[in-house]
């Protein structure tokens, strides 16, 4: 396969492409849902495909074929630079960065490769996630599922400039959702537990930490209030504080949206864009978390990325092509979900450094607010710096202290403002919460997360 | 590759699930061609081609399902993948809720416009020219506008089979665009989308995406903060679908019996102010959503899901049928959940103009509009793209703006609907108001 992806970055060169990359991509995976007291839904498949890009004449072509051979590989070729000879008709003067080539092979490292253990013994431990939950939600009960799933990912780089590289990822991840009732009145909790390694996940994984946690929050949920509606100040929880860094600034720090003109903080760097206490860094290179990797799609290696110190823009997130058309280093934030989609910016874990006040300092002082826990979801009007985040729970701060449960509520805010109004950042940290980001129609690896910090003032979506 | 081809391997994979001791089985069999175009900073980033398969089967035994996909089209990989379907089916846990699959019909209903040849010959050049034409109608309305967006033509061939004699196979094909339009001024940004969509290149209108995108995007410029209060909303064409599709995509009789939907025992009941009602219609011709059958073979048919506010039906699936022993809505799919297919509300008498005009003071909202949790009705969005409306006017686009509250409340204060309407095939998109809505404002 190897020889095929070298040849057809010979022949794209041969053809008139100043840059070439060929990207084989093959998985294989194994899904369980097990719900209600059956795991009765059971899923394995395999994909294998092939995606081509072309610079030529300063224009990007794309041409993927799932199942080829040789000849199909070459007619990829063939489509992949007549597209290129497309976008030139009114292209944007695309340029990538030059780099050493990268010979490597990364094998993934796993204690228990999922592979190797029978599905029924995977089946028995989610029987038993799901029998401590019911024994906690007892009667209250509605509805449980718990999702398992592994897979194993080999993605092969090869481009023009010597690059090859093949990488190989094996990923284990749990997500429950627990739903329990009270009447009419139904609330439902959510966990989740990811990492890229093996079976070892499911061994290491207490039941307590995630179906007992997601049964106990559920049922407490049924005895919480409305969350009011207007301006509060806030704490978040880590989990939210990496919804914030990732929505509401990491989607900004793109550098595809700064040179098309789309982000907040194109042309900011040098500037103070939020407040001195934050320190926001990627980091593609942390063991085991679920957003890492060695190399990206465009066989870069990964690295830490230190995006804003004590509130200074330093740097954005980079694929070859950004990274020349700024005229820097390319930092190796370029990946694509499979062998059908173009390699484009994409975070990795993402956070909030640790402060120096106490979650008690933090609540202090504030008379009247809310704390948010429990991250759930959130997304970015990038162009305007308007984002939203969404959590599962949250609980009233009365006269320094946390009183009322609440429900489920969504924050908005404006970004710039929103980090300038951070005004204390505690000294925990928490990143636990390995999820898929969505950008271009293109889902991703990722986590996020932080310590406890308290932003001064933001909009609540209550209902009361 | 054609229809009949897709179909014998499709056929390959189902007998490989029965022999290998399924009771039933149902297998889907695609391949697509898709153009597309990506614009960005008011230039083409990139032109992509993708030809891509694949074949999927499942199986049940005692009511377990297992599941088996490949994107090898070829007979070998469609047998592999049967057996896998039907061995993993066996050690799934039984499911006494599984009746059965999806017998045939006797004759399935004929929706033209669904595939159009023009759009599988398309060349990539006359979809790059719309990409251009509408950069440029951009621009010619204002010289600041940073365009980012795609248009692109796909199509593709499917088949369907399943144990129990369906056998099934079409074409079906989309172009589509859109773009977003960003006006920036310093630090205040204004920005909005326009898009066009179709099934067949006739209907296709790509003309004006970008200069409608832009002449919205100025005024998007200078959003203010309002204040926390309850008032009416009103919401666009482009809003207003969210609360139609909202409530069609939860009466999936699936979450419904799972126990986990807020729309639980509500049949026969009112949920909604009696001037909606909304039909669920799979067969207007080339409607986006249309189809002749649905994911597992059922024919399509229209269903009336509210009536006069009062909730008719759940959207049902063989499985969901089979336990609620009813006979399937043909909102099936093979993954489990229930699918929409053109959502039709019906029209009221005052125009869009009218009913804005009529309130004096409340929030508009031109795109995104209201999702509520599906398992407990309750909502908390932002409003990304809003308007203050004072004396009857749209006075300014508002920041930092929520709604929240309960979905089931929200329908029952829906006032008013308009006889006025953005039309995509299939689908119409009337403007609607609700009264009483808590508004969290950071002013």
């Amino acid at each position: 396969m190897k020889d095929i992806l070298q040849s057809i970055c010979d022949k794209a060169k041969q053809r008139g492409a100043s840059f070439a990359d060929a990207r084989v991509y093959e998985s294989e995976y194994t899904s369980i849902m097990r719900q209600d007291g059956r795991a009765d839904k059971l899923s394995q498949g395999t994909s294998r495909g092939l995606g081509i890009r072309v610079l030529k004449d300063h224009a990007w072509g794309f041409a993927c074929v799932s199942d080829f051979d040789r000849d199909r590989a070459f007619e990829a070729l063939d489509a992949a630079i007549s597209m290129a000879e497309a976008s030139a008709i009114r292209s944007e003067e695309a340029v990538v960065a030059e780099i050493e080539g990268v010979r490597d092979e990364v094998h993934a490292k796993v204690q228990i490769d999922p592979r190797s253990v029978g599905v029924e013994k995977k089946m028995t431990r989610l029987e038993s996630y799901e029998q401590a939950a019911m024994k906690v939600a007892d009667d209250k009960l509605s509805n449980s599922v718990i999702n398992y799933s592994d897979s194993v990912r080999r993605e092969t780089v090869c481009n023009t400039m010597g690059t090859l590289i093949t990488e190989e990822t094996i990923r284990t991840f749990l997500s429950t959702v627990i739903t329990v009732k009270d009447g009419k009145l139904l609330q439902k909790s959510r966990a989740r537990v990811g990492e890229p390694i093996g079976f070892e996940l499911l061994e290491k994984t207490s039941s307590e930490e995630f179906t007992v946690k997601a049964a106990k929050t559920a049922l407490s949920l049924l005895s919480a209030s409305p969350p009011p509606a207007g301006k509060f100040p806030v704490v978040f929880h880590p989990s939210i504080t990496g919804l914030l860094t990732h929505e509401a600034f990491g989607h900004n720090a793109e550098a595809d949206h700064v040179l098309a003109g789309t982000s907040i903080i194109a042309g900011k760097l040098g500037e103070q864009i939020a407040s001195e206490l934050v320190t926001i860094i990627d980091d593609s290179t942390i063991p085991h978390k679920w957003g890492s990797y060695k190399y990206d799609s465009e066989g870069t290696p990964g690295k830490r990325r230190i995006l804003v110190e004590h509130g200074v823009l330093k740097a954005y997130m980079h694929s070859l092509e950004t990274a020349a058309k700024l005229g820097v280093s390319p930092n190796g934030s370029a990946r694509a979900q499979d062998y059908s989609s173009r390699p484009i910016i994409r975070m990795s874990n993402t956070f909030i450094a640790p402060g120096e006040s106490t979650f008690e300092e933090l609540i202090h002082g504030i008379d009247k607010g809310i704390y948010l826990k429990g991250g759930e979801y959130g997304y970015v009007m990038c162009e305007r710096g308007q984002f939203t985040c969404h959590a599962g729970e949250a609980f009233m701060i009365r006269n320094g202290e946390i009183a009322e449960h609440l429900r489920d509520v969504s924050v908005a805010g404006l970004t710039l403002e929103t980090l300038m109004n951070i005004d204390a950042v505690a000294n925990d940290f928490e990143m636990k919460m390995p999820g898929f980001c969505g950008k271009n129609g293109q889902s991703m690896y990722v986590d996020n997360g932080g310590p406890h910090v308290r932003v001064r003032e933001l909009v609540v979506g209550g209902r009361a | 590759m054609d229809v009949d081809l897709l179909k014998k391997l499709a056929t390959i994979a189902c007998e490989a699930a029965i022999s290998g001791g399924a009771e039933f089985a149902d297998v889907g069999a695609w391949t697509m061609r898709n153009l597309a175009v990506d614009i960005r900073a008011n230039a083409v980033e990139s032109c992509d081609a993708s030809r891509v398969g694949s074949i999927s089967v499942r199986a049940i035994y005692r009511g377990g399902t297992g599941w088996s996909s490949t994107d090898k089209m070829d007979e070998e990989s469609a047998v592999e993948a049967g057996k896998k379907a039907a061995s993993l089916a066996k050690l799934a846990e039984p499911d006494p809720d599984f009746i059965s699959l999806v017998a045939p019909a006797e004759s399935y209903p004929e929706v033209p416009g669904l595939a159009d040849p023009a759009i599988e010959t398309m060349d990539i050049r006359s979809i790059i020219k719309y990409a251009i034409e509408n950069i440029d109608s951009a621009l010619a309305v204002s010289s600041e506008a940073i365009v980012e967006g795609g248009f692109s033509a796909h199509y593709d061939a499917s088949a369907l089979v399943n144990s129990l004699g369906v056998s099934l196979g079409k074409k079906s094909s989309h172009i589509g665009g859109y773009t977003m339009v960003v006006i920036r001024r310093g630090d205040d940004v204004g920005s909005f989308y326009d898009f066009d969509s179709a099934r067949v290149l006739e209907d296709f209108a790509p003309d004006g995406i970008g200069a409608r995108a832009a002449q919205q995007a100025l005024k998007f410029l200078g959003a203010r903060k309002i204040e926390t209060q309850r008032m009416p909303i009103i919401l666009g064409p482009l809003a207003a679908s969210s609360v139609f599709s909202s409530i069609v995509r939860n009466v999936d009789a699936e979450n419904v019996q799972r126990g986990r939907s807020f729309m639980a025992g509500k049949v026969g009941e009112k949920i909604a102010s009696e001037i909606i009602t909304i039909t669920d219609d799979p067969l207007i011709p080339r409607g986006l959503a249309s189809r002749p059958w649905d994911g597992e073979g059922a024919p399509s048919k229209p269903l009336i899901v509210v009536e006069d506010g009062i909730l008719k039906t759940y959207l049902y699936s063989s499985y969901t049928a089979g336990k609620a022993k009813v006979a399937t809505t043909g909102h099936g799919t093979r993954s489990g959940n229930a699918v929409p297919s053109n959502i039709v509300p019906k029209l009221g008498n005052m125009t869009s103009e009218e009913i804005i005009r009529s309130t004096p003071r409340g929030l508009y909202i031109n795109m995104g509009g209201i999702s509520p949790d599906g398992t407990t009705g309750d909502v908390s969005s932002t409003v990304d793209f809003g308007f203050a409306i004072e004396n009857g006017e749209l006075a300014y686009p508002v920041a930092s703006t929520m709604i929240g509250g309960n979905f089931l409340d929200m329908l029952k204060n829906i006032d008013a609907i308009s006889s006025d309407y953005r039309e995509e095939p299939g689908t119409i998109m009337p403007t609607v108001r609700i009264q009483d809505v808590l508004v969290a404002g950071g002013g």
